[in-house]
């Protein structure tokens, strides 16, 4: 071995060459096994989150919030507030009165409601007190008078309603967007089909229910910097958002997002507390912070849209798709969100891994006095997927087809276009299919299985980012900069946003391997505006694909200079030197060698600081349709799933106990596949949850199909059944089906190393694998989510009655 | 984050001592566990100024197996009930049932006093301050009017306590003491008449008095007790539906007696006599008589979380499903003793 | 004094003395807060989280007199004279507890902020293992134990499978303690 090195050597020390026989561990780091490289910091309690951050002199924020669904705000009076002992400002919608969204085009939000509010939670006033409990009483003593309005609950009802405008510029009527597409002849197809599946699926609303609430810290410090602390997934679309309402310059304006305590889609736009904590923190020239109560998470919201959908796909008699029509309405909420966005998935992200030969579907999403849905993993495409998986399922029962057969036949290959004309480069979908077949046994169990127990398998895709920002632009999507270290660190300042999906562990593991060294090596330093370039944030399972590949680009960068410097040194061709393990060592003869520690002085004694940047651009030629909307969902690569559900059906209470879920899911390549595993596992869950239990539940009356009767509530619209995790039930451990987490890699060319998603992709098809398992059991149909017990016993109760629907 | 009110602690060091502080009226409440009390003071529809624990009091600790009628303090938390040794011999379905209520760490908490003295439940009280704003209230918050019986008179919210029916089968009783002139005195009830039907104070314990300690008469011969809990999730949920059934045999397996106790209705939970068919040997078709026999007496109301209706067919399998594990347990679906 | 002075006398902060992580602490507090509010915002100790405001996740779960308990729903008052643990008092001399360690490498720990109260559920069910007779490890059991802490990140697989390693860990070193000491009764 080596001597040790002195605290500070000098480069002739180290011009030496090492000789060992021992052989180079050339074991990648990408594809070990390992966990969270921060997770000790959070498992010891050390870490930091938002609300564990306390600043000198803190003042405490809360807001005043709407207990009316749609009313005018004729007056605010705040003088008994702001007399209060201990209330340094208050500060209402004339304060901020900028329009923000994280959509360029649909910003309809103001921090502060302005004129109106729009749904019973929507924020009328804030105050920053020397604590939460003076903050609390001053709230009690703001007067606001209110005009009330009539309230839209149910989205039907507000598509119909001319004469009630919940946005009162809004264009048309309480029509957020409505999107329509067609693509070849559907009506023809359908026509000549040998088999018509129609139907009408309902996807009741969920929500995301992070553990962590929604926490902001703002400060202004002595420069005029306002720093910003959130729980936030995209910081950059905050800072932007925040230049913007707060009328200042972005450079006068950082935005640090410490570890988040999940966020699911649910932390991915800004939300008025961190408008209000940064002006307080201008108006008082104190930090200011405010911590969400759980209701008020819940109010928040923007979770899964409440759709209401109608199908029909047109098969031939061997179970070929030949034309799929949908109809969706969604149900928005208050506000516009990501809503424009979800309008088109509904649609655009069913392209694949199915050929279409003719496909139309026609979305209008709606606003209602409700609050605001926006995205939740796996955005837009979770509840039409529902329907199309179960539509499949409904095909192959009537062509008498294995049902994953059926899905074999149908696949729409690899390198090649949807008819959407969206590019798909690797599709492991056959294997994923392979896979949960094999594992679950279907060909020997299925048919087989006791009474009322049965299996279901469905499949689905999902996007690795989309090739479109947000908001228009050429720049980047994403970009690291890398430092090495004389210590042998490698530091790496990313902006990415880590929410618990991992997105640090992915950079250090890419990097790590790069420049030869081990994960504890590796520091990342992640979402801060001041320090960290451009990431667009956590959405849309973008992180692994950009952020990857432009932390490729920079350690490929460094990783040159590292071999060029030991190669002169060593008086070999750069190509042969290699770096692994904390080692640099020639290819051609491993014996040859000296520690990575070394390599690195090495280099910063012949070139200074070690540093490079990278950058990810999205491609844009040929990946995406030609007509206005075929930007939006294409994405550089995209990931696919497969999930068995095994369940057990209580035919005497219509319990449904889902046994055990199989999910394989293609991820490119498994960087970590530890938590590549546990994203599938927890996406896994989570469809579960939505299936079997979850439902943010609006009374009286959410979405309905006809005949169905209204959810029984007061005479008050819009107020949410469940705004506790209590009454909101999300599994808990004894709640679980055993999941089985099954790696499929289908490297992609687009993907760093070849991986992509797998944070969303795998929660799609567990819930259609669930029902279609249901059915299996005991030959009942729900397609009207969540699948609840007394559900079950009705459609039981339908199936045996002579005059009973068949299906 | 959502916070207490400001109120005043008192730890009180004798029995004597908490009554006293306590006959000051609503304004002082009891505290033991406080897993019930602290959320719903943060929640803020229950109100108090002053708070007077009384876990440390000796009268309100233990259990005592050693007579025909087992002594259980109402301080003794829900999960030492729930492996205590004795309790696990004697009512298995009573361990059962409090090691059933909510989660393990409100079962450390949590006591036998509390969870018979648990408020009532409803969605439109166990809610925010902006949301029963926005409701215009309730009967039991500020408001006049009744939203699960519109035009209903009195409030209707579910007594939704796991400890309560089987306590109720087992023939327990409250023991409430009280000063009197001075000096301290305890009066017995049986727990079937401890509460009333006004789910605003559905608790048959007035001011100035205290539920110290529950009395549960061990079982005959021939004797069993068991109890249902159906609820969403496995854990954390308060019951849904909420079954004890007890039967009284003879040795030749012949109905004596029965009771069967059920939770989740109203504030006050519906005892109902089986002995009409005393006599009778207890099997599919018979059950399935008593269950639909208690399927017509009992109405769930649309006052807690989950369909109504459902809530009432659920209730007649559970109730059969309780009885099947008297000739047929190895048929019984779930969890239940 | 009057009425009103005297219960804002009586409401005034009490100084509360209690065992923290196996040290004494005495602090003030006023009789409204919680122990999980005086944990994070009077002693610091942020490693304990809040989720739900009222008793429903589980994020805040301390042990108090070694019972895993919500220290939302517990009035600082009345941890008197009692022993606190929290998710800081994991560990020895620097070195994680077993817990940590599985949690760590099993990817148990996503976003983190369910684990803390995980942790201190899953710490009490380890040293209730090492005082049974016959300890052995049951997932159905660590389940029912962890029924308390909604987690959103797992689906509770990887966190099942860490809770399941460290009891084996535990198992095994109670043994070993327990043939050890069976061997020194076997000495003159």
């Amino acid at each position: 071995m080596t001597r040790p090195l002195s605290d500070n050597p000098t480069a002739r020390d180290l011009h030496r060459i090492t000789v060992d026989h021992s052989p180079v561990d050339e074991t990648p780091v990408v594809g070990s096994r390992h966990g969270r490289v921060d997770a000790l910091d959070l498992l010891t309690g050390v870490g930091k989150y938002a609300d564990d951050l306390v600043l000198p002199r803190m003042l405490h924020c809360k807001i005043l919030r709407s207990p009316h669904a749609h009313a005018r705000i004729l007056h605010i009076d705040t003088s008994a507030a702001e007399s209060m002992q201990g209330v340094h400002a208050v500060i209402t919608g004339a304060d901020l009165p900028v329009r923000y969204g994280v959509i360029p085009w649909t910003q309809d939000e103001y921090p502060l409601a302005l004129d109106k509010v729009r749904y019973v939670g929507d924020a009328v006033a804030a105050v920053a007190a020397s604590s939460e409990d003076v903050a609390r009483a001053a709230l009690a003593r703001i007067a606001v008078n209110y005009e009330v309005l009539p309230a839209l609950a149910d989205p039907r009802e507000a598509l119909a309603r001319s004469d009630v405008k919940i946005h009162e510029d809004n264009k048309h009527g309480n029509i957020s967007k409505q999107v329509t597409l067609a693509f070849g002849d559907v009506d023809a197809a359908l026509a000549q089909a040998e088999l018509v599946i129609e139907g009408d699926y309902l996807f009741h609303g969920s929500t995301h229910g992070a553990i962590e609430p929604h926490c902001a810290i703002g400060h202004v410090d002595g420069h005029g910097l306002l720093t910003v602390w959130s729980a936030t997934q995209v910081p950059h679309y905050l800072h932007r958002e925040l230049g913007r309402v707060l009328d200042r310059p972005s450079h006068s304006i950082r935005v640090i997002q410490p570890p988040v305590g999940g966020a699911f889609g649910g932390k991915s736009e800004p939300f008025d507390l961190e408008f209000c904590v940064a002006k307080l923190a201008e108006l008082t020239g104190r930090p200011v912070k405010c911590l969400y109560t759980r209701e008020e998470v819940f109010l928040a919201h923007r979770g899964r849209h409440p759709f209401q959908m109608h199908y029909k796909t047109g098969f031939d008699r061997d179970g070929h798709i030949l034309a799929v029509d949908g109809k969706s309405l969604l149900d928005g909420g208050a506000y516009s969100s990501f809503g424009l966005v979800t309008t088109y998935y509904s649609g655009q992200l069913l392209g694949s891994p199915y050929t279409f030969p003719a496909f139309r579907f026609d979305s209008t999403r709606v606003y209602t006095n409700k609050p605001c849905c926006g995205p939740k993993r796996g955005h837009g495409s979770v509840q039409p997927r529902f329907a199309i998986e179960v539509q499949l399922d409904k095909a192959a029962v009537a062509l008498g087809l294995d049902p994953i057969e059926l899905r074999r036949r149908n696949f729409i290959g690899e390198n090649t276009q949807t008819i959407g004309g969206f590019h798909v480069g690797s599709s492991g979908f056959l294997q994923c299919l392979d896979e949960v077949e094999r594992a679950s046994g279907w060909r020997q169990r299925r048919g087989k299985l006791p009474k009322g127990r049965g299996l279901g398998i469905a499949g689905s895709t999902y996007i690795s980012g989309t090739n479109y920002c947000i908001y228009p632009t050429e720049l980047p999507q994403s970009a690291v900069q890398i430092c090495l270290d004389r210590s042998g660190r490698v530091r790496v300042f990313v902006g990415t946003s880590e929410i618990g999906q991992g997105s640090n562990t992915v950079v250090a593991t890419l990097a790590a391997d790069e420049l030869g060294v081990e994960l504890e090596d590796m520091r990342v330093l992640a979402a801060d505006s001041d320090l960290t370039p451009v990431d667009l944030g956590a959405y849309s399972s973008r992180g692994t694909l950009m952020a990857g590949n432009a932390c490729l680009a920079a350690t490929r960068e460094l990783a040159a200079k590292l071999r060029e410097v030991i190669a002169s040194t060593w008086d070999c061709p750069a190509g042969d030197v290699g770096l692994a393990h904390r080692k640099a060592y020639r290819l051609s003869d491993p014996s040859v060698w000296m520690p990575i520690q070394e390599a690195f002085i090495l280099a910063e004694s012949k070139l200074g600081t070690l540093g490079a940047v990278g950058s990810y651009k999205t491609p844009t030629a040929n990946v995406h349709g030609d007509y206005r909307g075929g930007t939006i969902g294409a994405s550089p690569a995209y990931s696919f799933t497969a999930h068995v559900a095994e369940v057990e059906v209580d035919e005497e209470t219509g319990d449904v106990t889902v046994l055990q879920i199989w999910c394989a899911h293609d991820c490119g390549l498994a960087l970590s596949p530890t938590l590549v595993e546990g994203q599938i596992e927890g996406s896994t869950y989570m469809g579960a949850a939505e299936a079997l239990m979850e439902h943010h539940r609006v009374l009286p009356s959410g979405l309905r199909t006809d005949g169905q009767k209204r959810d029984t509530g007061p005479g008050v619209e819009g107020l949410l059944a469940a705004s506790s995790l209590l009454d909101y039930r999300m599994p808990t451990s004894m709640d679980v089906p055993e999941l089985t987490a099954l790696i499929v890699e289908r490297p992609d060319p687009r993907g760093p190393r070849g991986a992509k998603e797998a944070g969303e992709g795998p929660l799609h098809s567990s819930i259609p694998a669930i029902a279609n398992a249901v059915y299996d059991a005991v030959g009942v149909r729900i397609d009207d989510l969540p699948i609840a017990p007394e559900k079950i016993l009705a459609a039981l109760k339908r199936k045996a009655s002579p005059s009973g629907e068949v299906r | 984050m959502l916070r207490l009110p400001e109120l005043e602690v008192i730890i009180a060091t004798s029995l004597t001592e908490a009554l006293t502080r306590l006959a000051a009226g609503p304004a002082a409440r009891p505290i033991l566990g406080g897993t019930d009390l602290v959320a719903n003071l943060k929640t803020g529809h229950t109100k108090a100024q002053t708070l007077v624990a009384i876990g440390q009091l000796p009268e309100l600790q233990g259990v005592d197996a050693s007579g025909d009628v087992v002594r259980i303090g109402a301080a003794v938390h829900q999960a030492e009930l729930a492996r205590d040794p004795d309790i696990l011999e004697l009512f298995p379905a009573l361990a059962y049932a409090v090691g059933r209520i909510a989660s393990p760490q409100i079962r450390n908490a949590g006591t036998l006093g509390g969870n018979l003295c648990l408020d009532t439940r409803c969605r439109f009280i166990n809610q925010s301050d902006l949301w029963r704003e926005a409701l215009g209230g309730c009967l039991k918050s500020h408001g006049k009017e009744c939203h699960v019986i519109p035009g209903g008179g009195g409030c209707v919210a579910a007594l939704s306590a796991d400890s309560v029916p089987i306590l109720m089968v087992l023939g327990a009783e409250a023991e409430i003491a009280r000063v009197q002139d001075g000096a301290l005195v305890t009066r017995r009830t049986p727990i079937a008449d401890l509460y009333d039907s006004d789910g605003r104070r559905h608790v048959r314990i007035a001011d100035g008095e205290l539920l110290v300690a529950v009395h549960v008469p061990k079982l005959p011969h021939g004797a069993r007790a068991v109890y249902r809990k159906w609820a969403v999730r496995q854990s954390i949920d308060f019951p849904l539906v909420s079954v004890a059934v007890r039967l009284d045999l003879d040795d030749a397996g012949k109905l004596k007696q029965g009771k069967v106790a059920i939770g989740v209705l109203g504030p006050r939970p519906r005892l109902l006599a089986l002995d009409r068919w005393a006599g009778r040997t207890l099997d599919e078709d018979l059950a399935k008589q008593v269950a639909q026999y208690v399927f017509d007496r009992s109405h769930p109301l649309p006052n807690v979380l989950y369909d109504h209706e459902y809530r009432r067919e659920r209730l007649r399998v559970e109730v059969l499903r309780a009885l099947r594990t008297w000739y047929a347990p190895a048929a019984v679906g779930g969890a239940g003793r | 004094m009057t009425a009103a002075e005297n219960r804002s006398a009586a409401r005034a902060a009490q100084l509360l003395h209690f065992q923290l992580n196996g040290e004494a602490v005495a602090v003030a507090a006023p009789p409204h807060w919680t122990l999980l509010e005086v944990l994070r915002y009077q002693l610091n100790l942020t490693g304990t989280k809040q989720g739900c405001d009222k008793g429903d996740c589980g994020a805040c779960t301390v042990r108090l007199d070694g019972a895993p308990v919500l220290s939302c729903m517990t009035l600082a008052a009345l941890v008197q004279g009692r022993a606190v643990e929290t998710v800081e008092g994991l560990g020895v001399g620097g070195e994680p507890h077993p817990l940590q360690r599985a949690f760590a490498e099993l990817g148990a720990a996503q976003c983190g902020f369910c684990t803390p109260g995980m942790l201190m559920s899953a710490a009490a069910y380890l040293d209730d293992l090492a005082t049974r007779e016959a300890p052995a490890v049951d997932t159905g059991e660590i389940s029912a134990v962890l029924g308390g802490n909604l987690c959103r990140c797992t689906g509770y697989t990887k966190i099942v499978q860490a809770v399941a390693v460290a009891a084996g860990e535990v198992i095994e070193r109670t043994q070993l303690l327990a043939e050890m000491s069976n061997d020194d009764g076997g000495m003159p």
